[in-house]
């Protein structure tokens, strides 16, 4: 595979790799390494590209992954400074941002558990079909329906109590 | 859209059995300006995942960083076929200093054998000189006769 029908397979795809890596991941700057990482992989194991069905679905499981080991090892390594102090700010940030529907809604996705918000990123941003999240996530259909009916749900709920809150 | 069909698309929505089409349906209705008081709640839901919609990557992706790296390869590839060549050319140069010291070794052989050749001629010849004593017992016999 040449380097031009390569870019013309895999490129076209790399925002919605961004959004799913920042999803996961949460910093911009963390997702664009990401991305380029996984650009990299991509092109070193470019001719195997065509034996995947939809290198789409390929790039995205590869993205996943990526970000969920990357996202271990951080958490592994810098546990510590993260907790004492970098908790309050945060906490701080989500006051201030609680009128913003908006960033509120973000925030609430950020929170919810790894798989939850990687299916509902794909299905309620990216609008994906249950049948290729399934293949993505290596999974069943029914059971990416059942955690997308969690994180709506949970959002749903959470939105609920802050919009409570906001009026009172 | 009327609103009972919109109530239930979203608890559909919330249980996960919605379609694609529905779910767009539900974006484009929560994000237009009319939404009844008692759903709008659900607005920033919407609205943010309309919007969420729209982030791009701002950073150019490298793919040139592989092309040094197989460059590089390549260069491997060209030191390690050198070192073979020099490796068999060292064999082959060697080659006609060993057949030297072969062929040192054969004409050596070659004038020891010379030498052992002429040590069984000298042996032979002094055997002859018997053969002659022989004869002159027999001549001394006939004359004794």
């Amino acid at each position: 595979m040449k380097q031009t029908e390569f870019i013309a397979t895999v490129l076209p795809f790399k925002d919605m790799l961004y959004r799913l890596a920042k999803r996961i991941l949460v910093s911009s700057d963390e997702a664009e390494d990401a991305v380029q990482e996984v650009y990299l992989k991509l092109w070193k194991g470019k001719d195997k590209i065509k034996k995947y069905k939809s290198p789409q679905a390929f790039a995205v499981t590869m993205t996943k992954n990526y970000c969920l080991d990357r996202l271990k090892s951080k958490q592994a390594s810098n546990l510590k400074i993260v907790h004492s102090n970098y908790q309050a700010n945060e906490s701080l940030e989500r006051q201030l941002e609680a009128n913003d529907g908006v960033s509120i809604v973000f925030k609430l996705m950020e929170s919810l558990p790894a798989q939850q918000k990687i299916i509902m990123q794909l299905r309620d941003i990216e609008e994906f079909e249950f049948s290729e999240i399934a293949k993505m996530v290596d999974s069943n259909e029914t059971a990416v329906r059942v955690s997308l009916s969690r994180a709506r749900k949970t959002i749903r709920e959470q939105l609920r109590k802050q919009y409570k809150y906001g009026i009172s | 859209m009327e609103l009972a069909n919109i109530e239930k698309l979203l608890e559909a929505y919330f249980e996960g059995n919605t379609t694609l089409a529905e779910e767009a349906t539900l974006r484009s209705y929560f994000t237009e300006a009319s939404v009844a008081p008692h759903l709008k709640e659900y607005v920033p839901l919407f609205s943010s995942l309309q919007l969420a919609k729209e982030e791009v990557l701002n950073k150019e992706l490298v793919l040139s960083e592989e092309t040094t790296k197989t460059s590089r390869n390549w260069w491997y590839g060209i030191a390690a076929s050198a070192a073979v060549v020099a490796i068999i050319a060292g064999f082959v140069f060697t080659q006609p200093n060993l057949s030297q010291e072969e062929q040192e070794a054969l004409t050596a052989f070659n004038e020891s054998k010379k030498a052992m050749l002429l040590l069984s001629q000298n042996f032979n010849n002094g055997t002859e000189q018997l053969a002659l004593v022989g004869q002159f017992s027999e001549t001394t016999n006939k004359i004794l006769k």
